[in-house]
């Protein structure tokens, strides 16, 4: 028992000479003071997973070669909600960063921002509006509505696999875009989902789509952020639809195309209104017109029909005369969830609104709770 | 060359190898960080500044080593008796599940908040120790190999954690509001369920989490069982030899459940810590608690105290302070890899250290001495 | 078949052959005991040759040096008159020499098949891809010619001990051995299965190899042998041939050594019954009873000692007393009250005292310090307990005493009880059962592997205890010392008594003839 406590004790001395040396040594360099802005990025998965994250990171790389040496730039990578965002926002506080981008929802909430008030914190897909918390997002169900339309010319049988992370709004939502997408272009279409509980988890996401595969699908798409979905699809020669970034080089053959978000200009934006005092916390729908989202260059097998298809869906989705989500929708059976003409809304509560929809349309395939 | 057991440490080796391992450990990794063109004394200046010295950094610190704590004192309970107790995780996820469900039902109905904590300490207790006693059950009547049993067993856990928030409206899950409707979330504990800190006014305030210093407190009771017990020495006796165990008249079988429970009580607290302590909710994200992966981090923590309970608790901090570090670390000019790399080679370092206090090498042919008496 | 026959093996002159096997002067030390001490032996070709002895004779070292798996610090071995030595059991199988083990060298999911060839580095073992229906072929022809029925396609882990060892011969079969050594093959054995065993070696034999047969059975020997060298404390005593030889000569060569009458006991009055077995059954480690109906008294204040060959159930028989194995049948009965079956506690507190055959490992937590060990069994009572609580200073205070008091060689009471020698670790044991004041000690082979100096320190030990009143049942092979100090003997052959007789008219002949199944029916 005496040898242990010994054998910690110089364990402790160790480290702590260690630190006083190291303290001293380099003490004197590092005060390298400087006055460009700080601002952090905070990932879910890894900054180059080929898919939302990665998506994120060209933004911030944009804003950095836009500011240059005016602002100084990082980000943290495979971040987990809870102690380790706590551990890492205070870091970043402490190193002076004074504007910070988490990038999923879950990481930010409004008390949490009130901890530290002299910094503002931006999140995406969330919903918590504070002084100096702001949330943002895009309206992706647009682009990922001509993605299913691609997806829906794609296929031969009708039945599309889709891979998706969780049973939430946000999913449903685009699970449900996707599938009114490919009924235009392929009527009666079905969209079968498998849940994989996980934003990024490549492991799980190659399963989900080989039991998509194996019950029947000929094409697939996905809402989860890795490429793992279109390796498979590569290496079964079939189809598929990606999501977030443009991914054709993990699928060249498969790839057809996927609705993509370009944060950089809107990072840009309020990273400007950060530096000069104009910054103000709200919600920021970005749209398809604004150039916030849209959809990635089509792969090789993408008919020039299909193309013209989606290109005119396009322009209507953007001068506003067509709106996907307006009435009839029916749900999985067949009841009318909005009524003729309607057109469903963005925040608003209720059935209506698309940051809450909890039910799956009509030609979905899967359970609306996972 | 061969590698054979040490009869006798002698002293000077107990602690030349621990800092001679660290300091390997940091050659070692200056020359990964040189190769990957990185200022290595830079570097480690930001693991200390990170760890210990900036304003907070001990309460981050902390943060990471309280759960660490329960495990490795979960671990260390258990692998004395040479019960390879794997599910600390689980029994972690279990602990936190009920604990908090024992905070949202006592909470906020006016009762004193000792009595709250007590009930959520207790029920995260018992959920560990159940979930713990399901392979200590198969191992003490059917002779199960409870390596795999309480390892499987942490998957199942984490299954049914995101589960009861993300796809069903149970007890934990938050169905009020719009906010709920966006995204699953958990109920947040009533204030009156909020394990209190207390505050340390140096290096930008230090916040001692009620957590740690039942950590602390636990250590001193399992230490104090295992060597002024009974029931600690019964255990001893059958973690080096059952059969001797047998001979001596000792129930085996009690035993095995006994200390099962017992591990997976101390992880369980670990869980009502998490809830009570930091997350005020169950964080069943599967990117949260999840990928912590307390349980199994745990066991590298025991293992470099050498199954001590006291030692774990200074261990944990230490390795608490490494993670907490590696976070500040990484960042657009340091990959995550990088800082993964880094906390590997600390810590094989460690234990490579710890096999030589143990075991010596010897070169040649030569008949060891016998140095029995 | 490649044996060779009678003609080839006669030189050129007609001079008669030299021995398939010969080994001269060999010796083998290891440390602190001469295994084999100047030991000679001969076998010819077409002869089943018996090596009997007791165990710890020299029996297994010396055909372990035989097949190559030590290498002897003196003496030569021929083969057909060439002299031989053996670097690796690759050398031994060379030259054709192969060892049936008692525990045998399978691989429990290969088939019979992949057994026989596994290993065999010549043919079809070598070769990377197996022909499998050709080995299978050849192990079917092997099997029937023999007798040696076993499907060549069944897994090992299928099969009853019987057949594993057929598949053992088979494999000898398979690679032509010209030498087959068997330890000990009918220990797995029932009667009938040992017959059509020594069917089998007899067939082997007459096409001119050589079987070596292991033993310490009278009746086998004398059933299956054509000559039996018996062995004796590390020394060849005598070549005989088996046909001239009756049991009771055996019998006396292979434990008669001269009785050295050391300290006859001092007659005792026994006092009232401490220990009574009535028709006590409990099963092995594996499979079958091995005390079947054992009967036996032990009063307070003798010793009263349980001969027999090792593998009779004696060791069984010791732990069922002390609660260690449970009795399936009979009645145990300490100091007159029953025990519980199979609970050791219940055993203690009635006042058994066990010192077990396995020191290191049953007797001690080897590990734990010296101190922990003197209480394993102590630990619970008052006076180093308060309640849950260990007395640990108490605990120490007792051990220092008792280091002390039986003089234990020891660095202290907290050094672990793995760096104390044999000698020292059973006065360890010796001293933690006598301080819990017992009414019956079983001690079982409590002199194994110690010098003469510890012999002697426990036998004056287990005495003092008779003296005391305590009843002693002594277990152990070693006629000598169950001379030295039993009160009683009685002999245990195959799980049962089968005889009992007091010290005085004690008859080693006949002890030795009982010990070795002498009395079996099947015998004669």
């Amino acid at each position: 028992m005496r040898k242990r406590k010994h054998a910690l004790a110089a364990l402790v001395v160790a480290i702590a000479a260690t630190g006083v040396v190291l303290a001293a040594g380099v003490g004197a360099g590092s005060a390298k003071s400087n006055s460009a802005f700080k601002v952090a990025w905070i990932y879910v998965g890894p900054h180059n997973d080929g898919g939302w994250s990665q998506a994120h990171d060209a933004g911030r790389l944009y804003v950095q070669k836009m500011l240059g040496s005016k602002v100084q730039t990082t980000y943290k990578e495979n971040i987990a909600v809870g102690a380790q965002l706590q551990q890492t926002v205070a870091s970043l506080v402490n190193q002076g960063y004074k504007m910070i981008f988490g990038t999923s929802y879950g990481y930010f909430s409004k008390a949490f921002a009130a901890k530290y008030p002299s910094v503002l914190f931006e999140q995406a897909t969330g919903t918590d509006v504070a002084k100096n918390l702001s949330e943002y997002f895009g309206a992706a169900e647009d682009s990922v509505f001509l993605s299913g339309m691609a997806a829906g010319a794609a296929s031969k049988t009708g039945d599309i696999g889709y891979v998706v992370a969780f049973p939430i709004p946000e999913v449903i939502r685009h699970a449900n875009a996707f599938t009114l997408g490919a009924q235009v272009t392929h009527p009666g279409a079905k969209v079968h989902l498998v849940w994989t509980n996980n934003w990024f988890d490549p492991a799980k996401e190659k399963k989900a789509a080989q039991s998509l595969v194996a019950a029947g699908a000929d094409v697939l798409g996905q809402n989860v952020d890795s490429p793992a979905t279109g390796q498979f699809a590569e290496s079964k020669g079939i189809p598929w639809v990606g999501y977030d970034s443009d991914s054709s080089k993990f699928a060249p053959k498969s790839w057809q195309t996927a609705s993509v978000y370009n944060w950089g200009p809107y990072y840009l934006s309020r990273v400007k209104a950060a530096m000069n005092g104009t910054w103000k916390s709200g919600f920021y729908y970005g749209s398809m017109k604004s150039g916030f989202t849209g959809i990635a260059a089509f792969g090789p097998s993408v008919s020039a029909a299909t193309k013209a298809k989606i290109a005119a869906k396009m322009k209507a989705i953007e001068n506003g005369s067509f709106y996907e989500f307006t009435g009839p929708l029916y749900d999985q059976s067949g009841k009318l969830r909005v009524k003729s003409g309607v057109r469903m809304q963005v925040l608003k509560g209720g059935t209506n609104s698309l940051y809450g929809m909890s039910w799956l349309v009509k030609g979905v395939v899967g359970s609306p709770k996972g | 060359m061969r590698i054979e057991r040490r009869l006798r440490q002698p002293r000077w080796l107990i602690v030349a190898v621990p800092a001679g391992s660290l300091v390997f450990a940091f050659f070692a990794a200056g020359l990964v960080l040189y190769a990957t063109g990185h200022n290595a004394l830079s570097s480690y200046r930001q693991i200390v500044d990170a760890a210990f010295l900036n304003s907070g950094a001990i309460g981050q610190t902390l943060t990471q080593a309280t759960p660490l704590a329960f495990t490795g004192l979960a671990a260390a309970a258990a692998f004395r008796m040479r019960l390879f107790n794997i599910g600390a995780e689980g029994q972690l996820f279990m602990g936190a599940i009920t604990a908090d469900a024992a905070g949202l039902y006592l909470g906020g109905h006016g009762w004193p908040t000792a009595l709250v904590i007590f009930a959520m300490v207790i029920a995260g207790c018992a959920g560990g120790a159940a979930w713990a006693l399901i392979p200590g059950a198969l191992r003490a009547f059917f002779k199960t190999n409870e390596i795999i049993t309480s390892l499987m067993l942490n998957y199942v856990a984490a299954y049914v954690l995101t589960y009861l928030v993300f796809n069903t409206e149970s007890y934990w899950r938050q169905t009020k509001g719009f906010n709920a409707s966006v995204f699953p979330t958990s109920k947040t504990l009533p204030n009156d369920a909020l394990w209190p800190s207390a505050m340390i006014h140096a290096r930008g305030g230090i916040a001692l989490p009620l957590g740690a210093g039942i950590a602390v407190l636990v250590a001193f009771l399992l230490w104090f069982l295992f060597t002024r017990t009974r029931f600690g020495f019964e255990a001893q006796v059958l973690g080096d030899s059952p059969r001797a165990a047998q001979y001596a008249g000792m129930r085996t079988r009690r035993k095995i459940l006994a200390v099962m429970g017992i591990s997976g009580a101390v992880a369980g607290l670990g869980g009502a810590s998490q809830v009570g302590d930091f997350a005020h909710m169950l964080d069943a994200d599967p990117n949260g608690l999840q990928k912590q992966y307390y349980g199994y981090t745990g066991i590298v923590v025991a293992a470099l105290a050498r199954y001590n309970p006291l030692a774990v608790v200074v261990v944990a901090f230490l390795i608490g302070a490494l993670q907490n570090a590696g976070n500040t670390l990484q960042g657009a000019d340091f990959p995550s890899g990088l800082v993964g790399v880094m906390q590997g080679i600390i810590l094989f370092s460690a234990l490579g250290g710890e096999l030589l206090v143990r075991y010596r090498v010897r070169v040649g042919r030569t008949m060891p001495a016998t140095e029995a008496a | 078949m490649t044996v060779q026959s009678e003609k080839d093996r006669r030189g050129a002159d007609g001079a008669p052959p030299p021995p398939a096997v010969e080994m001269r002067g060999i010796v083998k030390r290891f440390p602190g005991v001469l295994a084999n001490d100047r030991v000679d032996f001969e076998a010819a070709a077409g002869e089943v040759h018996a090596l009997l002895g007791e165990n710890g004779a020299g029996k297994s070292t010396l055909s372990n040096i035989l097949t190559g798996l030590y290498r002897p610090d003196a003496g030569e071995i021929f083969i057909d008159g060439e002299p031989v030595q053996f670097h690796s059991p690759r050398d031994a199988l060379d030259a054709r020499i192969f060892m049936v083990h008692q525990h045998f060298r399978l691989v429990e999911p290969f088939t019979v098949a992949e057994n026989v060839v596994l290993g065999d580095h010549r043919g079809e073992g070598r070769t990377f891809r197996l022909r499998h229906r050709a080995i299978e072929q050849r192990v079917a022809e092997l099997s029937k010619r023999y007798g040696l029925a076993v499907d060549p396609r069944a897994r090992v882990w299928q099969l009853s001990l019987g057949e594993q060892q057929r598949v053992e011969i088979l494999k000898a079969l398979y690679r032509e051995a010209r030498i087959l050594i068997l330890d000990e093959p009918t220990a797995v054995l029932t009667p009938q299965e040992a017959d059509v065993l020594f069917e089998t070696l007899r067939e082997m034999a007459a096409e001119g190899r050589t079987v070596v047969f292991i033993s310490h059975k009278l009746h086998e020997v004398k059933a299956v042998a054509d000559r039996v060298t018996v062995l004796r404390g590390g020394r060849s005593v005598a070549t005989v041939s088996a046909a001239d030889a009756t049991l009771r000569s055996l019998a006396s060569l292979m434990v008669g050594r001269e009785l050295d009458s050391g300290q006859p006991a001092r007659a005792r009055t026994p006092g009232e019954p401490v220990l009574e077995l009535t028709d006590v059954w409990s099963d092995a480690d594996r499979g079958d009873s091995a005390v079947r109906g054992a009967s036996l008294v032990v009063r307070g204040g003798e010793i009263v000692a349980v001969a027999g060959v090792a593998g009779n159930g004696q060791r069984e028989l010791a732990e069922t007393v002390a609660g260690m194995r449970r009795a399936t049948r009979g009645k145990i009965l300490v100091c007159g009250k029953a025990i519980r079956a199979g609970d050791p506690r219940s055993a203690i507190a009635a006042g058994v005292a066990y010192v077990p055959e396995d020191r290191l490992g049953t007797g001690v937590a080897p590990s734990l310090s010296i101190a922990s060990n003197l209480a394993l069994k102590g630990y619970r009572e008052r006076s180093s307990s308060h309640g849950p609580l260990l007395r640990i200073g108490r605990i120490r205070e007792h051990a220092v005493e008792l280091i002390q008091r039986y003089s234990i060689a020891a660095p202290g009471p907290g050094a672990p009880a793995r760096l104390l020698s044999g000698g020292n670790l059973q006065k360890v044991v010796l001293a933690r059962e006598f301080s819990g004041k017992p009414r019956l000690l079983i001690a079982a082979s409590p002199t194994r592997g110690l010098d003469v100096g510890a012999i002697e320190t426990v036998h004056a030990y287990l005495r003092e205890a008779a003296a005391d009143g305590v009843g002693v049942l002594l277990i152990s092979e070693d006629l000598d010392e169950i001379l030295l100090l039993a009160d009683r003997v009685a002999v245990m052959y195959e799980g049962a008594i089968v005889g009992e007789t007091s010290r005085e008219e004690a008859d080693v002949e006949e002890i030795g003839l009982l010990m070795a199944g002498g009395q079996d029916p099947r015998a004669d």
